[in-house]
């Protein structure tokens, strides 16, 4: 039974509110069949994503208030610790980058999805992902061709 | 009505004000609705909101002639699916109205592509608010069923 085999994998989606969320739901025709839980970075946006799946509010972090980074890197070891993914997919941005690599830590295989706004290089956070990650896609062909162990296969925009 | 949005996450006072500036100067004949989220300057020639649930935004969206707004992917990708005209003013970094320039780096692909007009300066702005009149946008061929796949295909590869 498809069905439940795919009930193996839990999938953990991070995605920053925003754009970075807006392009992760457009892909969620990959992960119907799987259990999944949310990381976003805003209550904004928790009351839409507790309709599709468990969601984890984290708060929003970069690399210039290294305190709430922090902060936020406590509450996603909190989170991972808890949910035990076996993949992370990740639009971005640092929250997503953070869960990334906890889950890489623990085992979890990774996909990280470039953001489209990343026109002529790739994001700071997928540069430091790609070295992690087990599939690392972008939405430019161009950029595909400018890094290694990138892959394009479409833009969700 | 031309509807404007700079987004709920920060401020956009330098666009919001020229807009309000040109209405002052008789270059805009059409009525505006703003959603203005942080910004703190309040227009005095339109109805300015802070923020509209999805409902609401979606409505004022599909109702709107043409929209001009900060250059959010949020906002870009809505106008593109409702095929409304489109006109953004990047937020930039100089100002501190966002973190990096990003904005800038999307809308300008998206405008070489026809997918929307771009200004990166309040003085241009009446100029690009005459010609959303008459443009049309390209439509843009998006292809998020793909990545899917892709994604799926790596995810059912984990099963084996």
């Amino acid at each position: 039974m498809v069905l439940s085999k795919n009930k193996n994998l839990k999938i953990c989606l991070a995605a920053s509110a925003g754009g970075h969320l807006t392009e992760l739901l457009k892909l969620a025709d990959s992960w119907q069949q799987y259990e999944v839980f949310y990381v976003s970075t805003a209550n904004m946006v928790a009351k839409k994503l507790n309709r599709y799946g468990p969601t984890h509010v984290v708060g929003e972090c970069n690399r210039e208030h290294l305190l709430r980074v922090f902060l936020v890197l406590f509450r996603c070891v909190r989170v991972i610790i808890h949910e035990r993914p076996n993949v992370i997919i990740s639009t971005g941005a640092a929250v997503g980058c953070i869960m990334c690599f906890l889950g890489k830590l623990l085992g979890a295989k990774v996909v990280w999805v470039d953001s489209i706004t990343n026109v002529e290089w790739i994001s700071l956070s997928g540069r430091m992902v790609r070295h992690i990650a087990d599939l690392f896609l972008v939405q430019w062909p161009e950029l595909a061709e400018q890094y290694s162990n990138v892959e394009y296969s479409g833009a969700a925009i | 009505m031309i509807f404007l949005t700079v987004g709920t996450q920060f401020p956009f006072d330098r666009f919001v004000r020229a807009v309000d500036n040109i209405f002052d100067q008789g270059l805009i004949d059409e009525e505006i609705f703003a959603q203005i989220g942080e910004t703190t300057y309040k227009p005095h020639n339109f109805e300015s909101v802070a923020s509209l649930d999805k409902n609401l935004f979606d409505k004022r969206l599909k109702e709107a002639s043409s929209v001009i707004s900060h250059a959010g992917i949020g906002t870009i990708t809505m106008a593109l699916s409702n095929n409304k005209p489109l006109l953004v003013m990047p937020r930039l970094k100089k100002y501190g109205e966002v973190v990096n320039n990003h904005q800038a780096a999307i809308a300008k692909r998206f405008s070489e592509l026809g997918h929307l007009l771009i200004v990166y300066d309040v003085k241009d702005l009446p100029n690009g608010i005459r010609k959303l009149k008459d443009f049309i946008p390209r439509e843009r061929k998006a292809s998020p069923d793909a990545i899917a796949d892709r994604i799926r295909r790596f995810l059912d590869s984990l099963q084996d």
